[in-house]
């Protein structure tokens, strides 16, 4: 019966250590108090869903934008390289970047049915609880966005 | 006398060796239904749903091979039967092993040398946001069960139908505790930030299925190029076959005796003797217990002759 109490504990507590980031980039956004933003295509500033998502993120991880020069898929190697933590953009649903970003749930959908392009957030591969925060946040706009 | 080969006593052991391995077969799928729903992008998982999904092969095998045993009769085209079908399918699960495993070790490996971190996140269940590896270690903990409660119901039947298939089989469920010991590690290890933990466990679960799949190689290749008869569970020469070839040495002085196993009997073959003048049933032979005699199925006698072993001239 201890020891059933004890493994409970021990696994609730587990419940927020898991996941962990393999290189801390939650981490180092809480060191930093910022988080280093890009826009695959610069059009995207005016966008009220990506405005929506930096905004919910400033409040959930207590950390400001530091927006950050640059774009299209030299923004996506910055992510890879650990460089730039979070880049947004418009990308195909079965994009060939899948394999070496980590995508969040889509934030707006477009284009054709049967290959659309899904406005969503990049990640870098791994770092799995800032995909996690992110990946909420952008559940939570999308939700937003398709009451009236 | 049967049309079939397979030993009257061991009707109703084969009976219920078929219907476990049916809930065999049943068990198996639900584990890979379970995994195959959270594998996401982890190494670990990807193996180790690769091998539960191996864990198909030899019940499939094992139920083909019972039915041709039991159900068809010697024929003109077949007059031996179809004792051996077991050890073709035998031959057949232990190349799948060996292959996947190669493959699974190569796979593993890669990802391993290109320092891939993998993306676990999060899914929503039942309106709550919960990190895939929680699910995963669920379906993990899940897979350990049925196998190795099935690996005990088998072992025993395995022994008494002196079946190699389903004894590997049985052998491997019951150690597949270890493999998933380690795909709970690697997706623990993951979780807590070591990204090469999810590598490191594929590794190891392929490592072990490569090596079930070669050692069922060797036992399998041994008899269907009618080796010396081996032990259950490894290439090593079976003792009740020693004994046998003791007791017919004995009993034939001077006599070549070669012994060999076609599926689950073993035929002897004593050379340059006559055959005895008294009608003896082969089991008449065998040195140990009542029970085990079926196993000896055949006792021939190659009388000698007077160039035997020697090449005639043309």
């Amino acid at each position: 019966m201890k020891y059933g109490v004890l493994l409970v504990l021990c696994a609730l507590s587990a419940c927020d250590v898991m996941p962990r980031d393999p290189a801390g980039t939650s981490r180092h956004i809480a060191d930093r108090g910022s988080f280093r933003v890009g826009l695959v295509e610069p059009g995207l500033a005016r966008d009220p869903g990506v405005k929506a998502l930096v905004t919910r993120l400033e409040q959930r991880t207590g950390a400001r934008a530091d927006w950050r020069p640059g774009t299209g898929e030299a923004l996506l190697q910055q992510l890879d390289a650990g460089k730039l933590d979070l880049a947004l953009g418009r990308f195909r649903k079965s994009s060939p970047w899948k394999k070496d970003v980590a995508f969040g749930p889509p934030i707006a959908t477009g284009g054709s049915k049967d290959d659309p392009i899904e406005l969503k957030a990049a990640m870098r591969n791994g770092e799995n609880r800032w995909i996690m925060t992110v990946e909420s946040a952008s559940r939570a706009v999308a939700r937003g966005a398709s009451r009236p | 006398m049967n049309g079939n080969s397979l030993p009257p006593e061991l009707e109703r052991p084969m009976a219920r060796a078929v219907r476990l391995e049916y809930r065999n077969i049943f068990w198996t799928i639900t584990i890979i239904a379970v995994m195959g729903l959270v594998l996401g992008q982890s190494e670990t998982m990807k193996t180790a749903w690769i091998e539960d999904s191996l864990g198909l092969v030899p019940p499939v095998m094992f139920l083909f091979a019972a039915h041709m045993e039991r159900r068809h009769s010697r024929s003109q085209r077949f007059p031996f039967g179809f004792e051996r079908v077991n050890g073709l399918g035998f031959f057949l699960a232990a190349v799948a092993l060996t292959a996947v495993g190669a493959l699974l070790l190569l796979n593993a490996l890669m990802a391993l040398s290109a320092a891939e971190h993998a993306t676990v996140g999060s899914v929503v269940l039942f309106g709550q946001e919960i990190w895939l590896g929680w699910l995963m270690l669920a379906a993990q903990l899940y897979s350990l069960i049925p196998p190795m409660l099935i690996g005990r119901k088998e072992l025993p039947l395995a022994k008494e139908l002196n079946d190699k298939l389903l004894h590997t089989d049985a052998l491997m469920n019951k150690a597949n505790w270890l493999t998933g010991a380690a795909g709970l590690a690697g997706v623990i290890g993951l979780g807590l930030g070591w990204w090469w933990a999810d590598s490191v466990a594929a590794v190891i679960i392929s490592i072990d299925v490569l090596n079930d799949g070669i050692k069922a190689l060797r036992s399998s290749t041994a008899e269907l190029v009618d080796g010396a008869p081996r032990t259950l569970s490894s290439a090593d020469l079976s003792e009740d076959a020693r004994k046998l070839g003791d007791r017919l040495a004995s009993e034939f002085p001077g006599a070549t005796i070669r012994l060999r196993e076609t599926g689950r009997l073993i035929r002897a073959e004593v050379h340059d003797t006559h055959a005895p003048q008294l009608c003896r049933h082969p089991r008449h032979y065998w040195p140990g217990a009542e029970e085990r005699a079926w196993r000896l199925a055949q006792v021939s006698f190659v009388p000698p002759t007077p160039d035997s072993d020697r090449a005639q001239p043309s």
